[in-house]
């Protein structure tokens, strides 16, 4: 098992994979400044790992993802840690469907965000609830509130706030790494390992 | 044999303090956090080793206070059990509730102080180097250290590549749509110039031989004699209480 | 020791494109000795010097190759598919691209170069020192790479390559950035490398390369146009004008045979660099 996964690292991980992999670790921490400067309600702190996802290889996002979650504890936000699970099979999910060839048809983006945003709800849960208690001090612990109030027991409501809102935050991301790639050169990307899975017979080298 | 706080303790410290995160009770949680956090101005191997870990630990210090607040409100407000023992807005505040919350907020904050303190108190460069010497590859360390070096270069970058686009008349002040469309007017120059970067560099490490780099063999703990006798106590410790948490789990 | 590099007939081209990157180069540099290729953007100079590092032929498999390579005593079909660092070392036009980033200080970044090579051993330590003060960069041994102004960080560059002791040191456009000074401190570490390392550097500007190497070829997409000694490019005007017939030649072949009235042209510059009257 450890031979296969040091083996897929080092097909992902080739020369310039490397450098790309740690921008993309500092874009999933300092892209809320974009947004924040210009006034979007949007976090993108997966917006590196998709990057990575779609243009190296499932294995690096899942590095990218979850190396960026400790960065995050060591620098102040050490709840990230105990996401690591989720930001992992964000990594791993986007991997997976850019393999399949999914971000080259906008339609397939779609579905894959808002299937990854499923996913994420229901890894997250658990986490969330028992160690949290639902409580993120941001706007959705007023929808996890919502919910309880409404019978449902903490993991449920927990399960719900996220399906409410985790598939338009992945769709949103899915969808700006999608219209950010496609108009790169082949040429260039050609030397990252995932760029052979935008390849079409129409796309412009 | 020699008896410091070393990294290999402060990591086994770690894992000491989430192991009881789970197995002891909450009294004895909130115990461990209050010692936690006056081992960081106490104790001078927890204290921060920046301007910029001080003020982190200050900031999660006040948000913590303010999301253990927050917990014990919701349990109190939303678990209907045992006796009330007050109303917030016309809504009563249950004991059970409370208790959970007290049990939930004390074990996130005995996790997430743990980490905290072990992360303000050890210069990030140190760890990435103590985990190579321990088998880390190196294209690993390589990409941790990379990270630091890009955390450093990026907000200016963006910063300049948000100027450029506003120079040109990206429509950052403007309605919500035009304001998403300038979000690609940043982002795809910033992603479209770390490819190029990323190439050049991958490149430059190739020609410096970096893709056939022997990987380190040091050993942890080359002879006996510089073993810590502290980091061995705390894993047995570590060790104990599993084994009493299971044993009691076991017993009902 | 220096390695003496011979290029037979060779062509290069990318698959996807009709136009060859080299064509039909042929060239023979001695052991120890020092060639500048000078030519416009596009011409394939970089090209040539990615070739012969095995960049290019590690990371382009698809490239389409004909004749043959000698660097030193190993001969190549086409050309290298591995990089053949440290047999060859090559520095970058951007020297800040690299310097890698992760190390705190110069002598650090030296060092990276030696635990590269499983050479940071006992010996390192001189052998650093030896470098920094041989680039006369000693007084930055404790300082950020990061910090450092293009001629510090060119120099800095310039020694993780010359610190594996190449037989063979590639400088692509190493001028590029580098004021007066700089250029003239470079001018000198090139002429100690004299003999002990085979150098071939590249410069879309002809100032330089004649003033310090032996033999400049002179490329014009993809094609050898010129190879003569400095003083025989300089005297023959004739050679000139016939490399000057295309459009895209005239910035570096104009000022030559028509120096400016205003200022002493690069002609009269070139002159005095070569002590010639």
């Amino acid at each position: 098992m450890l031979k296969y996964i040091r083996e897929r690292f080092a097909e992902e991980l080739t020369g310039p994979a490397l450098p790309f992999v740690a921008f993309c670790i500092a874009l999933n921490l300092t892209a809320g400044q974009i947004t924040a400067a210009l006034k979007i309600p949007l976090y993108l702190d997966s917006i590196g790992t998709i990057l990575v996802a779609v243009l190296v290889g499932p294995w690096s996002a899942v590095l990218c993802g979850s190396t960026a979650n400790i960065l995050a504890s060591a620098f102040g936000n050490p709840a990230m840690m105990f996401f690591i699970p989720v930001v992992a099979v964000i990594g791993a999910f986007t991997g997976y469907v850019a393999k399949l060839g999914w971000f080259r048809k906008w339609y397939l983006v779609g579905l894959g965000g808002i299937l990854q945003g499923v996913l994420a709800a229901i890894v997250s849960a658990p986490i969330s609830a028992y160690l949290f208690s639902g409580v993120m001090m941001s706007g959705t612990d007023f929808l996890v509130l919502y919910f309880r109030s409404l019978g449902n027991t903490l993991m449920d409501s927990v399960l719900y706030q996220g399906l409410a809102s985790d598939p338009v935050d992945k769709l949103v991301s899915y969808a700006i790494v999608f219209l950010l790639v496609r108009n790169l050169p082949l040429r260039l990307l050609s030397r990252l390992h995932g760029a052979v899975n935008l390849r079409t017979p129409d796309r412009a080298q | 044999m020699n008896f410091r706080i070393d990294l290999p303790t402060k990591l086994a410290l770690v894992l000491l303090l989430w192991i009881c995160a789970f197995a002891v009770s909450w009294e004895a949680q909130v115990v461990l956090v209050l010692l936690i956090i006056m081992s960081r101005f106490a104790v001078p191997d927890f204290k921060p080793q920046s301007r910029r870990s001080a003020r982190a630990f200050t900031r999660f210090l006040i948000y913590s206070f303010a999301v253990a607040t927050f917990v014990l409100i919701l349990n109190s407000l939303l678990i209907r059990g045992g006796s009330t023992f007050g109303s917030i807005g016309g809504f009563s505040l249950y004991q059970d509730g409370l208790f959970f919350g007290i049990r939930t907020a004390s074990r996130l904050l005995l996790l997430t102080f743990a980490i905290l303190v072990f992360f303000i108190s050890t210069p990030l460069k140190d760890l990435i180097r103590y985990l190579q010497a321990r088998g880390l590859s190196n294209s690993f360390a390589l990409i941790l250290l990379l990270t630091l070096h890009f955390l450093d270069q990026l907000p200016a970058r963006i910063h300049q590549i948000f100027l450029a686009q506003q120079a040109r008349g990206a429509p950052v002040d403007a309605g919500f749509i035009s304001r998403s469309r300038a979000l690609f007017s940043i982002l795809s120059p910033l992603v479209l110039s770390s490819i190029v970067e990323s190439i050049d560099r991958g490149t430059a490490l190739e020609l410096r031989g970096f893709l056939h780099r022997p990987t380190s063999t040091e050993e942890s703990q080359s002879s006996p004699g510089q073993r810590n006798v502290l980091t061995l106590l705390i894993l047995f410790l570590s060790l104990i209480v599993v084994l009493y948490t299971i044993a009691q789990w076991l017993l009902g | 020791m220096a390695a003496r590099i011979d290029i037979l007939s060779l062509s290069l081209r990318y698959s996807d494109t009709a136009l060859p990157a080299l064509d039909s180069v042929s060239l023979e540099i001695p052991q120890g000795g020092c060639v500048g290729i000078v030519g416009p953007t596009g011409s394939g100079k970089s090209t040539l010097l990615h070739t012969l590092s095995g960049i290019l032929g590690k990371h382009h498999p698809e490239v389409v190759v004909s004749g043959q390579l000698c660097i030193g005593s190993d001969t190549f079909q086409g050309i290298p598919r591995e990089v053949l660092f440290p047999t060859v070392g090559l520095v970058l036009q951007d020297p800040f691209i690299q310097i890698s980033g992760v190390r705190d200080t110069v002598t650090e970044e030296l060092r990276f170069t030696l635990e590269n090579l499983d050479a940071a051993g006992q010996g390192s330590d001189q052998l650093i020192q030896t470098m920094l003060s041989s680039l006369g960069i000693e007084h930055l041994a404790d300082r950020a790479p990061t910090t450092l102004s293009g001629g510090e960080t060119q120099r800095v560059a310039l020694a993780s390559i010359l610190i594996s002791n190449p037989s063979v040191l590639l400088l692509d456009e190493p001028v590029t950035a580098l004021d007066a000074t700089a250029q003239n401190r470079l001018r000198s570490i090139l002429k100690s490398l004299r003999g002990r390392t085979t150098v071939l550097l590249t410069d879309s500007q002809i100032d330089f390369p004649m003033s310090v190497c032996d033999t400049i070829v002179v490329l014009d997409r993809g094609r050898i146009e010129a190879c003569a000694k400095p003083a025989e490019l300089l005297l023959t005007g004739k050679l000139l004008t016939n490399v000057g017939g295309s459009e895209h030649w005239s910035s570096l072949v104009t000022p030559l045979n028509q120096p400016s009235s205003r200022r002493p042209g690069p002609l009269n510059r070139i002159r005095k660099a070569l002590g010639l009257p």
